[in-house]
C-alpha cells in the first residue's frame, strides 16, 4: 500500500490539464458574449417582490401559529373539562344526605315546612 | 469596454435588483470571479477540455437565464456550483448512455482520450489516476476532485454542494481507498 499512498501524495494538487493559450484571459469575454441580451422593454421573467422574499418565513410562521393554535386549544379543552369535573365533585361533596340532615337538624326545620316549601316553589 | 468591477457579493445582489445594464455588469463580475474555479471543476470530471467548456458555457447561460429567481438564500458560489455539477452529470449520463455501458472499453477510452488530447500533459501514471478516478460514483469522484486536485477545504466543499463535512470526509476517504486498491490490482 505504500505505493499507492506515494502515488496520491506525488500528484496531489498536480493538474495533469492544460488550456489553450489566453484561455483564461479571453473566458469572461467569451461567455459574456454567448448570453442572450434581455429585450428591451421586457421585465424580467420573474420579478422578485417582496411578497416571494417574505413568502417562505410567513408560511413557516403560519405553520407554527396553526401547531400552537391546536396544542392551546387541545390544553384548554382539557383543563376546562378538568374544571367542571372538579366543580361538580365538590357540589356533590357539599351536598351529601348527611349534610342536608344535619343542615335540616340544627335548622329546626319540620317535615311540613318542607313539603310547604316544596308545593309553593312548584305554584 | 468597462473596467473590471471587484468582487463584493452584497453589491452585485444588489445590482441584479436594477436596471439591465448593472444586471449585465453584475453578472460579468460573477462570470470573471467564478469562472476559472469551475472550469478545472468541470474538466476534472469530463477530462475533455471542449466538453468542460461547452458545459461552463451552458451553466453561465443557465444562471443568467435563472438569475431573476435567484433569492440569495445561499452564496452566489454555491448556487453555480450546484448548477455546474447538474450540467456536468447530466453531460456524463449521457455520455454514458450513448457510448458503452462496458468499464474495460470505458477504460480504453478514457486512455485514449487522454493520450489523444493536446491539453493533457500527464504521464503514464497520471493516466491511470485518472482512470481509477473515473470508475469512483459520482458523488465520490467529484469531492475527490474538489479535494484533492483543486485543494479546496471540507467547508469549502460543503458549502458549494450543501453537503454536511462528515459526509465529505467519509466520501474522500472511500473515494481514496479505492483509488488505492486500484493501483494495487492493477500492479
Amino acid at each position: 500500500m505504500k505505493k499507492e499512498d506515494n502515488i496520491l501524495e506525488k500528484y496531489s494538487g498536480r493538474r495533469p490539464f492544460t488550456t489553450p493559450e489566453g484561455y483564461f484571459e479571453n473566458l469572461t469575454a467569451n461567455i459574456m458574449a454567448v448570453l442572450p441580451q434581455e429585450e428591451s422593454g421586457q421585465e424580467s421573467a420573474v420579478k422578485v417582490t417582496m411578497w416571494m422574499r417574505i413568502k417562505p418565513y410567513v408560511y413557516i410562521a403560519a405553520a407554527f401559529a396553526g401547531i400552537f393554535f391546536c396544542v392551546r386549544l387541545a390544553l384548554g379543552t382539557t383543563s376546562k373539562d378538568d374544571n367542571m369535573q372538579i366543580a361538580q365533585t365538590e357540589e356533590m361533596t357539599i351536598y351529601t344526605d348527611e349534610y342536608i340532615d344535619s343542615f335540616l337538624e340544627t335548622a329546626m326545620i319540620d317535615d311540613y315546612t318542607i313539603y310547604y316549601s316544596l308545593v309553593d316553589i312548584n305554584n | 469596454m468597462a473596467a473590471k468591477m471587484a468582487y463584493d457579493e452584497k453589491k452585485i445582489l444588489e445590482m441584479l435588483r436594477e436596471d439591465s445594464i448593472s444586471k449585465r455588469r453584475a453578472f460579468e463580475a460573477i462570470v470573471n470571479n467564478f469562472s476559472e474555479q469551475l472550469y478545472w471543476q468541470i474538466r476534472h470530471m469530463v477530462l475533455s477540455h471542449d466538453d468542460a467548456n461547452d458545459i461552463l458555457q451552458n451553466t453561465f447561460i443557465k444562471a443568467w437565464l435563472n438569475i431573476d429567481s435567484f433569492m440569495g438564500y445561499s452564496k452566489i458560489s454555491t448556487w453555480l456550483y450546484r448548477i455546474a455539477v447538474n450540467e456536468t452529470l447530466t453531460f456524463l449520463n449521457r455520455q454514458q448512455r450513448t457510448i458503452s455501458i462496458d468499464i474495460e472499453s470505458d477504460e480504453t477510452d478514457i486512455k485514449n482520450t487522454l493520450e489523444s488530447d493536446p491539453y493533457f500533459d500527464g504521464d503514464e501514471t497520471e493516466i491511470m489516476l485518472q482512470k481509477a478516478i473515473a470508475a469512483l460514483p459520482d458523488k465520490q469522484r467529484l469531492v475527490f476532485n474538489m479535494k484533492y486536485f483543486n485543494e479546496m477545504t471540507y467547508e469549502e466543499i460543503s458549502e458549494a454542494l450543501g453537503t454536511s463535512v462528515g459526509a465529505l470526509k467519509a466520501s474522500y476517504h472511500i473515494a481514496v481507498k479505492k483509488i488505492k486498491s486500484f493501483f494495487d490490482n492493477s500492479d
